[in-house]
């Protein structure tokens, strides 16, 4: 080395070294273009370089860039990708994002937690902003929270009161004996989403919670809907019912940075039963106080010696049903804190809810927190670690359902006992042993005084959750990664049931019911993939990923009981008369290896495919199955020169098929004990063992076009599919004369074909004001082309079993739809007269033990969401109107109400007169005038049995949620932002439908019930038999970053 | 193709190569995975015995399907309770299936398949073999006597459909198979046992088991009397001969139950919910008959007092409505199956803490007795004459009830009292006027034999609907309005059977169809079993 060359050499060192300390830093701040408010997350990255920050919560990033002009990149999911230029100035930037940004480099997240520009995808996603999920808030279940917002999800809410499971269900149902549920996937990895208790007939139970119940909104950072199989391809088995992908957050590489969020929400019942005022308790139009049921004299404030024995005005008491609820209030802290550098992140957060249900006594405390941590080990080698851990309580949860639980207790309420009687619920022994007070019951056997249900039962649950995983990132080459994840996602759950001595049904033995229930599930996960890109040449580019799963998912139940206990109402195994107990549990493992890869033409024509491997312990040997996908997309509008109004078009299609599995511990023959009388009991399970059980397949076909116009202010996307489920492993009724009540088969084909249209336009767009509206469109056609040879009717029971058909039975039958609801029904002649009875009531057939038949389908047949946002200044504000446009829902309630003579219907021609055109059997006109009860005892079928009378159109409109903001200014050095808005939820109907039947002289009733809530998530939809009220929510939310 | 090498280096493909390894190796425990750790999958000589239990325990209507298999109906058919529930519609003849399904799907999927799996373990020469006959039988007579043709011969062998098989060849099988099973226990040495504790009737012993299969194929000979006389007193004399039972209450067959498992007294359950007590027609000759089993069967009304009510079956909604009929005013089952719960006004606790493990009725050696009387009346060689053998149906149930004491005893056997009006809401009549002391006309002791038999059967409803379904001497009320619009006049027709259930035509339809051919009549309430002739 010459002395010159070592000169230039030293000069160079220093040049780089001002280089370096001429290194600055540019600040900005990440806005929502649409709201203004701060977008969390969003990556920032110097053009040409490869680190990037991402921003706090507040919106804002520092990131480090050489000096001179340089050019930013930012991007966020669900948000364009935008170039910004810095100029040399220091002066920090403001920078907005919106859907309405040219979204060529738009990043989604896809299956497996893999991110994916959306335009090489050849699937429908959609993605709903984290804002939209904690903006109004439903205080239960944060999965209610997406209602309205995605594209044909049927989301309806199990009605245990805080915690309870959720039911969503995309693009129709596909499984009759399986869970339509979406999966979840939280990170890349399904999480367990199962639910403990969930209702198979109208008889009810006390609803359990799922998985996703305990996700914190406050931890999420993303949620991406996959609707169709391709998308989900990749998850095997669970995914065939489309996919909710949920990304949580993690720190920034930024500095230190707090936020703060407090809402107060209050909730109310909304859309109670109409209850009618005029007449009180008694039978056949006269006073009788120890009757429970309404059929009494007018109340007109006569004196009276009421059910206690104590001189009374006779009149009514239009508030004793709703003041059995309470205001419930929910109480919602989140703190969080995020920071970090180039080489390591920490998120860590905690949150307290705190939700008071409508029933009194049902509340709920959860306590999450999070811990994430990043960390860049040296160039190649990266990791991920996060663990999440929850401890919830939820006191007091009611029954739901007909029997003896608080709804259905406080419903048949007598319309002249006003609450103060009612509340003399007990009286006390010599011991202080309380035994129920006197009560005018409908129904002695089962039903009680509502009050001793609330205050001498008890269900409390206790929930601890821990998930968590270590990931790890190897870049082996610049163009090749290996991955690898080890999840566990573990629940313990345990559930403590007392039914103090006295309680009707509960506690049959002397002394009193407990129960303590242990249910522990755990999922593990391991993967590892290898991602690569390569360039191929200049217009051709590939990426893929291959790799292998291993999932292990156990789960275990065991239930001691202490049917009577040896000192009343103490409540411990230890004093049991008969302890009892039950175990029970599976494990399902499954291992996969898989290969996915993209082609891209020019970064305009994308080629699709992924292939799948399963080895699946419910199978029979070898275990094996697999499946495919392909699809292709193009982005016209980078292709072709189009007309300038179009700035975006693509279209594409996709073809994918989703295996499962089966169903735990079919293979072979089994036999269960019993305890009872003697030495208990051994007997052969009443399944036919199924050793040749095959993987259901879901077929799935998507056809999608995405176009955006002028300058993106309209754009939609509109997609059609089609799926078909085949070998559908079903539960099919046995004539029980063989032995077996039932045996399961690989058959049948059930389609599903719909369009989906997402349409988000921009009327208004100005500095200071802007106006947002998001739609969207679907609808579903569901057809069971075939079920099997040798049965054509399946139940979708818990157990696959008819059930008693109290009020409906909802079935998959040939040539019907998925969710047909038969029941029975007001008989007709040949020329359509409805037959009559001799005495001029309606002839039933569950009065002539007929044939129930099919009187509509509980799925709705459109469903529609419209968003309307607007920005003026520093206020904001977002109103959601959704609805769902046909199905039908029988009111369980109603039926059951009407039999007591206390629903408003029931109000009429109680003094008779009431003539209903119709003929009798042979064919005679029947001209007698019956009276309300007469009518009501027929079509009730004495509570039992007509559903037809009580089946409403569920067709529905609604404002589902209201929020306005203001943006505080802040004159404060450390309070970064605040945000202070007004929610609500549920606040009008739009629209109901009527009752289907147009009952002579009565007419059509308006459905006073919400089709959002249901006995519980699972199949056994279509009813509402005692479900808890949907509830009104209103409250305030103050956001604080620091 | 330099890039497909680059992509598959060593280093890639190896790791590749290990996962694929790793997990091909890992299936060889999915069946170990997939096996439910807390159930038996094979059953050995331990476990027969236990699957022993659970058949004698179904067969005899547990507690899970007892007011639904048996109380709504044979129970209120047979007039022993009223419903005093307004909600239940099957005392005014309304067939609910999804409830009536509780006498017919349990026998198949509960009995069926343990008893056959001890006929494959058992050789024919057993008393385990001849025993499980014996519950076989016991079990389907209950379930042809309600709907006549029913799937058995192919019972519980796995097909898409199972056959409907006629009444008279199931009936031919069941005297074969007690003959049988009656054959090979007379072969066993004196005092021999099986199943041991696992028989919740007679703790195994097979010379109770001998007399048990006797007395039920007496009573099924005595079935088919009007329909074929010559098989029924061959049957029936055949039984008597094998001997059946003949002292109260050594022999009398009662099923042990608890109040683990949910198996306990399916009556007791009940009483709990208040939904049926004590009909009119019990009150009219229990009360008329100053029969000292009226304090045992029932409870005084919750008025207090030693006041005995009953109300009619079959009263409309409005009439239920009327405060006379009440749960209330009406006399509830007594304290034997009534639980602590069930208290009178005054305080006093009616009912006992132990009810749900109260053994339940199966057969007793009254109905024995009862069954020889009407024998010898049709000229059967009964062992005796019929006045003896109803006077020893009487002593015997009496002492079934504790009734011991003879005076007691005698009084009541010559007794003229009559059935007196139940002071119902209907202001009903007598049910009939035949006194106890056996009357001198075979038309007159015919009734009374029923009537006494009637009582003696109580709480067994099945076992009392199929026998005034089969004679129709005994002079029940008509049921006072039938909602039943194949029923429409109670006061000239009666119910005779249950249509097929719903899920069977919906399951098994073809066979249903032609199992209404098999009925040789409509698949009605109205139409009449094989046996009859009424």
């Amino acid at each position: 080395m010459t002395h010159q060359k070592l000169l230039l050499f030293v000069s160079m060192l220093l040049c780089c070294s001002i280089a370096f300390s001429q290194e600055r830093t540019i600040t900005g701040k990440v806005t929502d273009e649409a709201n203004k408010g701060p977008i969390e997350g969003a990556t920032v990255r110097v053009k040409g370089r490869n680190t990037s920050v991402a921003t706090n919560t507040q919106g804002l990033f520092s990131i480090k860039a050489p000096a001179g002009n340089v050019t930013l990149v930012i991007s966020f999911v669900g948000y364009g990708t935008k170039e910004v230029s810095a100029g040399a100035s220091t002066e920090e930037l403001s920078i907005s994002l919106g859907t309405d940004t040219k979204q060529l480099g738009e990043v989604v997240v896809t299956a497996l937690g893999i991110q994916r520009q959306e335009k090489t995808l050849v699937y429908a996603t959609q993605t709903v902003k984290p804002a939209e999920l904690t903006g109004v808030r439903d205080p239960n279940n944060v999965l209610n929270s997406l209602q309205g917002k995605v594209a044909n999800a049927v989301i309806t809410q199990g009605s245990g009161g805080p915690g309870s499971g959720a039911r969503i269900v995309l693009r129709g149902n596909r499984s009759i004996q399986q869970s339509n549920n979406a999966l979840i996937v939280v990170d890349g990895v399904p999480i367990n989403n199962s639910t403990y208790s969930m209702s198979g007939n109208d008889f009810g139970s006390v609803q359990g919670s799922d998985g996703a119940s305990s996700i914190n909104p406050d931890d999420i950072e993303s949620v991406t809907v996959l609707r169709g199989a391709s998308a989900a391809a990749l998850y095997g088995s669970q995914a065939g019912n489309g996919v909710i992908v949920i990304t949580t957050k993690k720190g920034t590489k930024d500095k230190v940075s707090v936020n703060v969020n407090s809402g107060a929400v209050m909730e109310n019942a909304f859309a109670l039963p109409k209850f009618q005022n005029s007449y009180g308790q008694g039978a056949n139009g006269v006073l009788d106080v120890t009757k429970g049921g309404s059929w009494g004299a007018k109340m007109t404030g006569q004196s009276y010696t009421n059910y206690l024995g104590k001189q009374a005005s006779y009149s009514a008491q239009p508030n004793n049903v709703k003041d059995l609820f309470r205001t419930g209030t929910s109480l919602n802290n989140s703190i969080s804190v995020s920071g970090g550098s180039e080489k390591a992140t920490t998120y860590v957060s905690y949150t307290n809810n705190y939700v008071q249900g409508i029933i009194p006594k049902n509340d709920m405390m959860r306590h999450t927190v999070t811990l994430r941590q990043t960390n860049q080990v040296g160039k190649r080698f990266s990791t991920d670690a996060k663990i999440t851990y929850l401890v919830e309580d939820i006191k007091n949860r009611p029954r739901t359902g007909e029997e003896n639980a608080p709804v259905s207790d406080i419903y048949q309420i007598g319309r002249n006992i006003p609450t103060s009687d009612a509340k003399q619920y007990q009286v006390f022994n010599s011991f202080n042993v309380a035994g129920a007070a006197p009560w005018p019951s409908t129904n002695g056997g089962i039903y009680q005084n509502p009050y001793w249900m609330l205050y001498n039962t008890s269900q409390n649950q206790n929930r601890n959750r821990v998930i968590g995983f270590v990931s790890a990132k190897f870049q082996i080459t610049d163009w090749l990664s290996v991955t690898g994840r080890a999840n566990l996602d573990r629940t313990f759950d345990q559930i403590n049931t007392q039914y103090q001595q006295g309680t009707l049904l509960w506690a049959p033995n002397a002394g009193g019911y407990y129960k303590e229930d242990r249910i522990v599930t755990t999922q593990k996960w391991y993967d590892v993939i290898f991602s690569g890109t390569n360039k191929i040449s200049e217009n051709l580019k590939v990426n893929y990923h291959v790799g292998a799963i291993y999932q292990d998912n156990q789960w275990s139940r065991n239930e001691n009981t202490a049917d009577g206990l040896n000192v009343t109402n103490k409540f411990s195994l230890n004093l049991a008369t008969t302890p009892a107990f039950n175990s029970t549990g599976n494990e399902i493992q499954t291992q996969a290896v898989f290969g996915q890869a993209n082609i891209g033409y020019k970064d305009a024509l994308f080629l699709d495919a992924s292939l799948r491997n399963d080895w699946d312990s419910r199978l029979p040997s070898p275990y094996s199955y697999k499946y495919y996908s392909v699809g292709a997309s193009a982005v016209l509008s980078d292709l072709f020169v189009l007309p300038s109004a179009i700035s975006f078009l693509k279209l594409s299609a996709s073809y994918a098929e989703v295996g499962n599995g089966g169903q735990f511990g079919l293979l072979y023959p089994t036999y269960s004990y019993g305890q009872g009388a003697g030495n208990g009991f051994l007997f052969r399970d009443v399944v036919l063992p199924f050793p040749n059980v095959k993987p259901e397949i879901v077929r799935n076909l998507e056809i999608g076009a995405e176009a955006r116009f002028m300058n993106d202010r309209l754009g939609f996307t509109l997609t059609y599919y089609k799926s078909n489920s085949i070998n559908q492993l079903l539960s099919l009724d046995l004539p029980v004369g063989t032995g077996y009540a039932s045996q399961y088969i690989n058959a049948g084909n059930i389609r599903n074909q719909g369009v989906e249209l997402v349409l988000n336009a921009t009327p208004v767009k100005g500095r200071d004001v802007q106006w947002d509206i998001a739609l969207n469109l679907a609808l579903n056609r569901n057809k069971i082309l075939k079920l099997s040879d040798l049965v054509k009717t399946a139940f979708l029971t818990g157990d696959g079993k008819p059930g008693y058909l109290r009020s409906i039975r909802p079935i998959a039958i040939e040539g019907g739809s998925y969710g047909d609801l038969q029941s029975n029904y007001w008989m007709k002649d040949d020329k359509g007269n409805y037959l009559l009875n001799d005495d001029g009531t309606p002839l039933t057939t569950y009065q002539t033990s007929g044939l129930p038949k099919v009187i509509g389908n509980f799925n709705p047949k459109e469903t529609i969401g419209l968003t309307n946002s607007v920005r003026y200044k520093r206020f904001n504000a977002r109103v959601l109107i959704d609805g769902r446009i046909g199905g039908t829902l029988v009111s369980g309630t109603e039926m059951n109400l009407a039999f007591s003579g206390v629903t408003e219907a029931t109000s009429k021609y109680r003094e008779g007169g009431w003539t209903l055109s119709g003929v009798n059997t042979s064919g005679a006109p029947v001209s007698k005038a019956i009276d309300a009860q007469a009518f009501w005892t027929k079509a009730s079928g004495q509570r039992y049995g007509n559903a037809e009378f009580f089946a409403y159109n569920a067709t529905s409109f609604r404002v589902r949620e209201v929020s306005i903001g203001y943006d505080l200014p802040l004159h404060v050095n450390f309070i970064r932002t605040a945000r202070l808005s007004a929610v609500a939820r549920n606040l009008f109907w739009l629209y109901r439908g009527k009752s289907i039947l147009d009952i002579p002289g009565l007419g059509k009733r308006t459905m006073w019930m919400d089709p959002d809530m249901s006995l519980g998530n699972g199949n056994y939809q279509g009813t509402e038999y005692f479900a808890l009220p949907s509830t009104r929510s209103y409250g305030l939310n103050l956001q604080l970053t620091f | 193709m330099k890039m497909i090498n680059k992509i598959f280096d060593r280093r890639v493909a190896g790791l590749l190569l290990f996962s694929l390894v790793l997990l091909s190796s890992c299936t060889k425990h999915y069946k170990d995975i997939n096996t439910d750790k807390n159930k038996i999958s094979t059953i050995g000589p331990a476990e027969l015995a236990f699957l022993f239990s659970k058949a004698q325990s179904v067969a005899t209507i547990n507690q899970g399907n007892y007011q639904v298999a048996q109380n709504l109906f044979a129970d209120q058919y047979a007039q022993y309770f009223a419903c005093v529930a307004t909600y239940f519609g099957s005392d005014r003849l309304n067939i609910v299936q999804g409830w009536v399904s509780a006498a017919f799907n349990p026998v198949y999927t509960d009995v069926v398949p343990q008893l056959k799996t001890l006929f494959s373990n058992y050789e024919p020469t057993t008393a385990e073999y001849a025993i499980a006959q014996i519950v076989w039988v016991l079990a389907f007579h209950k379930v042809t006597d309600y709907w006549g043709p029913i799937p058995y011969f192919k019972a519980g062998l796995p097909a898409p459909s199972v056959p409907y098989d006629p009444q008279d060849k199931i009936y031919d099988d069941f005297f074969k198979k007690l003959d049988s099973a009656i054959t090979t226990l007379k072969g066993m040495a004196p005092g021999s046992t099986a199943y041991g504790s696992y028989d919740l009737i007679y703790g195994g012993k097979v010379d109770n088991w001998i007399k048990f299969a006797a007395t039920l194929r007496l009573r099924l000979a005595m079935r088919i009397s009007k329909v074929d006389p010559a098989r029924a007193k061959t049957e029936g004399e055949a039984a008597v001969a094998a001997g059946v039972m003949t002292a109260s209450p050594a022999d009398d067959a009662l099923i042990k139950r608890s109040t683990a498992g949910g198996d306990g007294n399916g009556l007791s359950i009940m009483s709990d919910w208040n939904e049926f007590r004590m009909s009119a027609s019990m009150a009219s000759v229990l009360n008329g008959y100053q029969d000292p089993r009226l304090p045992i069967y029932f409870l005084p009304t919750y008025e207090g007092g030693t006041d005995y009510k009953g109300l009619r079956n079959g009263l409309t909604v409005a009439q239920l409505g009327d405060p006379k009929n009440s749960a209330a005013m009406n006399s509830h089952v007594g304290s034997r199956w009534a639980s602590a719960n069930v208290v009178a006004k005054n305080g006093t606790i009616l009912g006992v803490p132990t009810s749900l493990s109260t053994p339940q009725n199966v057969m007793c050696t009254a109905e024995a007795y009862f069954l020889r009387a009407e024998g010898a009346l049709l000229g059967w060689n009964m062992g005796g004459t019929a006045k003896d053998m109803y006077n020893a149906g009487i002593t015997n149930s009496l002492a079934q009830w504790g009734i011991t004491d003879a005076t007691t005893v005698n009084n009541y056997i010559n007794s003229t009292n009559t059935p007196v009006p139940p002071g119902d809401f209907l202001n009903s009549p007598a049910m009939t006027n035949i006194p106890v002391v056996f009357g001198a006309t075979p038309a007159i002791q015919l009734e009374q034999i029923a009537t006494q038999k009637w009582l003696a059967l109580f709480p067994d409803g099945e076992e009392a609907w199929a026998d005034y379904r089969r004679s129709h001497v005994l002079k029940l009320y008509p049921v006072v309005k039938s909602d039943n619009p194949d029923l429409p006049d109670p006061n000239t027709q009666w119910i005779r059977r249950i249509n097929f259930l719903t899920t069977e035509i919906q399951n098994n339809g073809d066979e249903v169809t032609k199992a209404t051919q098999l009925l040789g009549g409509p698949d009605k309430i109205t139409t009449p079993l094989w046996w009859d002739k009424n």
